[in-house]
């Protein structure tokens, strides 16, 4: 049972700090958890404190590989809208 | 006639005598003298000081504990001019190097700004660290903050232990409902917290930070971001609200909002103002409160002059060889200071003793008029028209001239034709200057001469060298003895 942190890190450090089993570190490209350490916050806290705080869609996912924070939870942009944008610049 | 010079107040707005105009020639004129005293060298605080003094940021506060629909946390771009958007993130000691070199290198910098590129304060370690070792190491700099207030009540209390005088909040709504609009969420108590009630609990914070940052005597100025549409035509009441409560200036930012930002506003094609709407906002706020006009709404790493940024001889690797002697550097720079101060205070007192004869003098009965100035600093024209990436622009009228705003002609990118739309650059700039009826430089070629003199603005490089109030003033004066400016032509403007 941990959460991951994949490629889509910006390195924001929000994270780090936050996380009650110091599961959290900055390495090479981006941060990482340690998944011997991640508890998922449980017994501290009623939501894990990484992906509340993360600002980017898909960057942290679940024990199961699911993004927590999907495609348009966090900036509000619907994703269909966010692919008509970036196809329109793409064609330019 | 003599030349008349006033910076702030709206000649519309009465109260404006030309003599008390004369002696206010920026938007600091009616502070009490210890506040102006704290706020004369800084450039993001004075108008006046802006021609002369440099400021930089460094990027040591990449986290944030709020989303704002103007920002995009992923952006990363060097081309790119606008807050929130940095190359390069710094650890502390690595900040305290470079801000260092830069003021050995650029003696002129009298500012050190932490301003993100997230929020400075959801990052305390390293903005603390970094504050503290300033006033440690490098007495001379003024330290200030800027943040978007979530945070701010906790840190009051450690803010004032540091050298920081000036705390800036962006304060873009008192109404939660339009504060949902504008803040899709926040990070509250370990959670996040959606909607209006992130909003609220946010704009319950940033009130009480405001409040307790004046009960402590830390100057506090506010930065809104005008959104038409969404919080336009509540900042007046922001205005009113946050003067009452203490803060000693409003800064009203026009919205950055382009697809390719992806930022929420950028992608679901919400407009900023134009500069004409601006303008009207910051005038109808001006009547309650000290209006900043001369925001450049730099990155959170820009480095140099208002509206430049040098950041680029300053990277890590750079400052890596170079060897400061801050002692040294510091002797060198209060000669430098002590030089420029002198030279302020003697241009003042020449703008006191012009607007004192001016008011004397019989006032003409014609309209007013925007113009362009091309200028790298000093508060003369100096800059040719091609190289200019920004341009300042007064209004000339029978009250004396005033600052109105500057316009970016790169639209806050700098990239090559591959991310543009392959508008040549010269369409763009005059583009940029749209509405103004003249533009002064120190020297312009053939092409742009024709091609504004098309779009209606008339070139003019006869000013070179020249104080810019004064160089604008003469411009007008020529303008009326040629019957340009009679008020019938300008009703035809206005209603074109």
């Amino acid at each position: 049972m941990a959460l991951k942190i994949i490629d889509t890190c910006v390195n924001c450090f929000a994270c780090e700090p936050l996380c009650p089993s110091k599961a959290i570190y900055k390495a090479e490209a981006y941060f990482l958890i340690n998944p011997k350490k991640c508890t998922e916050c449980e017994g501290d806290f009623e939501v894990p404190q990484c992906a509340a705080i993360c600002p980017i869609e898909g960057a942290i996912l679940d024990s199961l590989g699911v993004p927590i924070n999907p495609p348009g939870s966090l900036t509000g942009i619907p994703p269909e809208k966010m692919a008509e944008a970036m196809a329109e610049l793409q064609a330019h | 006639m003599e030349l008349p010079v006033l910076n702030e107040q709206p000649a519309s707005k009465g109260g404006c005598s030309a003599s008390s105009c004369g002696t206010t020639d920026d938007q600091l004129g009616h502070l009490s003298d210890d506040i102006r005293a704290k706020v004369e060298n800084h450039p993001c605080y004075s108008e006046d000081a802006h021609h002369y003094f440099a400021r930089m940021h460094v990027a040591v506060a990449p986290a944030c504990n709020i989303q704002c629909h103007y920002c995009n946390r992923k952006y990363d771009c060097a081309n790119e001019s606008r807050p929130g958007v940095v190359s390069e993130l710094l650890m502390p000691d690595q900040a305290v190097k470079k801000t260092m070199a830069v003021a050995a290198n650029i003696p002129q910098m009298t500012v050190l700004g932490i301003a993100g590129p997230g929020d400075p304060l959801a990052n305390p370690e390293r903005t603390f660290e970094t504050f503290r070792r300033l006033s440690e190491e490098a007495p001379d700099i003024k330290l200030c903050v800027s943040t978007n207030g979530l945070a701010l009540p906790d840190a009051v209390e450690e803010l004032s232990k540091h050298n920081i005088d000036h705390v800036t909040i962006t304060i873009n709504c008192l109404d939660p409902e339009v504060g949902a609009k504008i803040y899709p969420w926040i990070f509250w108590e370990n959670k996040r917290i959606h909607g209006i009630e992130g909003a609220r609990i946010l704009i319950e914070q940033q009130q009480k930070g405001l409040e307790m940052l004046v009960a402590k005597g830390i100057l506090v100025k506010v930065n809104s971001v005008m959104i038409p549409g969404v919080n336009d035509k509540h900042l007046a009441e922001v205005s009113k609200t946050v003067k009452a409560k203490g803060a000693f200036l409003h800064n009203v930012m026009p919205l950055i909002a382009e697809a390719e930002h992806g930022t929420f506003y950028g992608v679901m094609g919400q407009r900023g103002p134009s500069p004409e709407e601006l303008m009207e906002l910051q005038d109808a706020c001006s009547g309650d409160m000290n209006m900043m006009r001369h925001c450049r709404q730099c990155r959170a790493d820009a480095v140099g002059m208002l509206g430049e940024d040098r950041g680029d001889e300053f990277t890590l690797d750079k400052i890596e060889d170079m060897e400061i002697d801050y002692q040294a550097a510091m002797e060198k720079r209060k000669v430098i200071h002590e030089a420029i101060a002198e030279e302020m205070n003697s241009k003042r007192a020449a703008k006191a003793e012009s607007a004192n004869l001016h008011a004397q003098a019989e006032k003409l009965t014609t309209r007013p008029v925007l113009m362009a100035v091309a200028t790298s600093g000093q508060g003369v024209i100096n800059m040719h028209f091609g190289h200019a990436k920004e341009f300042l622009i007064y209004e000339a009228s029978p009250e004396g001239v005033r600052f109105i705003s500057h316009r970016k002609t790169d639209l806050y990118c700098s990239g090559d034709d591959s991310c543009g739309d392959g508008e040549s650059v010269l369409q763009v700039t005059i583009r940029t200057l749209e509405g103004c009826e003249a533009v002064l430089c120190s020297k312009i070629g053939f092409e742009p001469w024709d091609m504004l003199e098309q779009a209606g603005i008339m070139p003019n490089g006869e000013h070179a060298m020249e104080p810019i109030e004064e160089a604008v003033m003469a411009v007008y004066k020529e303008m009326a003895a040629a019957g340009k400016l009679d008020e019938a032509k300008a009703e035809q403007r206005a209603t074109a």
